[in-house]
């Protein structure tokens, strides 16, 4: 069973054809073409595949695509590009928080659904916002201290990767 | 990509829902909530659909207070469940044991109506319903019953629903001196099924318990109530002996099996633990501060 729908990606309106059965991670993969979100587990656990959908974070692998009509989705695409790269993505850099890489879009996804709801979140609401994305290369530790610096540099206003704001070494401890 | 294509259908209303179910009976037709269960197991071909109806228009994702009860629409998700303010506040066990579904992701997707109608001995919504003595509504084209909690399991992933009929509401009553809390033992504290889940819930007047209700999920064929251990509780004045009795009579009352998450007799302890802890925990709340409902929910 095959439908045309508009799909909203990263704020760009998509015409696809899509069957009843893709999934949506299919969708943004094989017919829009964005594969940085990945496919890891395909059952929901690991979080590779984590997209927002209007904000929220779901796994793309467990979504039929014909549901996601009308909804905004945001894809790593979207969060930020070379020149301009998300704070997120400046502080995972900057504090060394990808090793091979497979899980970082996930990861930054769910770490920007957690910080827009929470801007300050302890520790323990970073583990517990990030608990649906497996890493098997860092052991967490530098992802963690990656968010609170991220968190630190939006409420600072900043986007500098070398930013040495007051809150910088809050990670060491962690 | 899920294998085998199927006939996509989403309804407006809840009407329109029991209609096709009605003219699709006998036919391979599933309905579609969050699909965190749906999708994977059509996917590895464990389920099959020529059909999937989906409940987004249906109209199932109201959660109301009302005087005496709350309604909790099937399409609740558990991250709606453990945000919510007034869940936490006045059903708390519930918000404990949404909290532990899964992680953020699978939250936001998955619903209550979804979990228990799986049917999974394991689900952690079923405790803490049991104990709230829930009664759930389950609907068919021209039908509709109202069935209580404990009758709904039938075993493992097998519901007293029949073909054509879906669960609509699930009905808590609200009672202001009954403390009920939840307790899970998994091996990680995140993305991990329950070895043993067990909720407790109190009445307490003048120290001594006027009504106690416990039940216990992962440790039987079914999510189940522990009744001779609420009657070793009843009408008792509350000491460490007789909740410690109540905790290894209810370990006494189910079946657990060994599998890779845990061996049945290491079940068995557990279920006394988590029970004994359980009911500490509404003690606490029933005879403590107002506070207390608070703390407990961020479990």
């Amino acid at each position: 069973m095959k439908k045309n729908i508009n799909l909203k990606v990263n704020g760009e309106e998509h015409l696809v054809s899509v069957d009843a059965k893709d999934r949506l991670l299919d969708v943004i993969r094989d017919k829009i073409g964005l594969t940085g979100t990945k496919e890891g587990c395909s059952t929901g656990e690991c979080g590779a595949c984590t997209v927002l959908l209007d904000g929220q974070s779901v796994n793309a692998c467990l979504y039929l695509a014909i549901r996601a009509e009308g909804k905004d989705i945001l894809t790593i695409e979207g969060l930020g590009d070379p020149t301009h790269l998300h704070p997120l993505q400046q502080a995972f850099i900057h504090t060394a928080a990808v090793q091979c890489g497979f899980c970082a879009p996930g990861m930054l996804l769910s770490a920007k659904a957690l910080l827009d709801k929470n801007p300050n979140p302890s520790e323990q609401e970073i583990r517990e916002g990030i608990a649906g994305n497996l890493c098997r290369c860092t052991g967490y530790v530098k992802i963690v201290q990656a968010i609170q610096l991220a968190a630190a540099m939006l409420q600072d206003g900043q986007s500098r990767p070398d930013y040495q704001g007051k809150q910088h070494d809050t990670g060491a401890h962690a | 990509m899920l294998q085998n294509t199927f006939e996509y259908v989403k309804p407006n209303s809840l009407g329109e829902v029991l209609h096709v179910l009605d003219e699709l009976r006998g036919k391979k037709a599933h309905v579609l909530a969050g699909g965190t269960d749906l999708i994977p197991r059509l996917r590895d071909r464990s389920k099959k659909a020529d059909y999937v109806i989906d409940l987004a228009g249906a109209g199932l994702n109201q959660l109301v207070f009302e005087k005496d009860h709350v309604r909790i629409g099937a399409l609740v998700t558990f991250a709606t469940l453990c945000q919510h303010p007034e869940v936490r506040k006045r059903v708390p066990a519930i918000a404990q044991a949404a909290v532990k579904v899964g992680a953020v992701q699978t939250r936001n997707l998955a619903t209550i109506g979804g979990n228990l109608c799986e049917g999974v001995p394991s689900n952690d919504s079923a405790p803490a319903l049991l104990v709230l003595d829930a009664k759930f509504r389950l609907q068919a084209k021209g039908k509709e019953r109202l069935v209580a909690a404990e009758q709904f399991f039938v075993g493992p992933r097998r519901t007293l629903l029949v073909p054509g009929e879906i669960m609509t509401e699930i009905i808590v009553p609200l009672e202001n001196d009954f403390k009920a809390t939840f307790l899970r033992f998994g091996r990680r504290r995140a993305m991990s099924l329950s070895v043993v889940s067990a909720a407790a819930g109190v009445a307490v007047r003048d120290n001594q318990i006027a009504t106690a209700r416990i039940a216990l999920g992962a440790v039987a064929p079914i999510p189940l109530r522990a009744h001779k251990a609420e009657q070793v509780l009843s009408g008792q004045k509350i000491t460490p002996e007789v909740l410690a009795e109540a905790a290894n009579m209810a370990a006494t009352e189910i079946s657990p099996i060994s599998d890779m998450r845990g061996s049945a007799d290491f079940r068995r302890r557990i279920s006394a633990v988590l029970v004994r802890r359980a009911l500490e925990n509404a003690i606490r709340q029933a005879t403590g501060p107002a506070n207390e409902e608070e703390h407990q929910s961020q479990g």
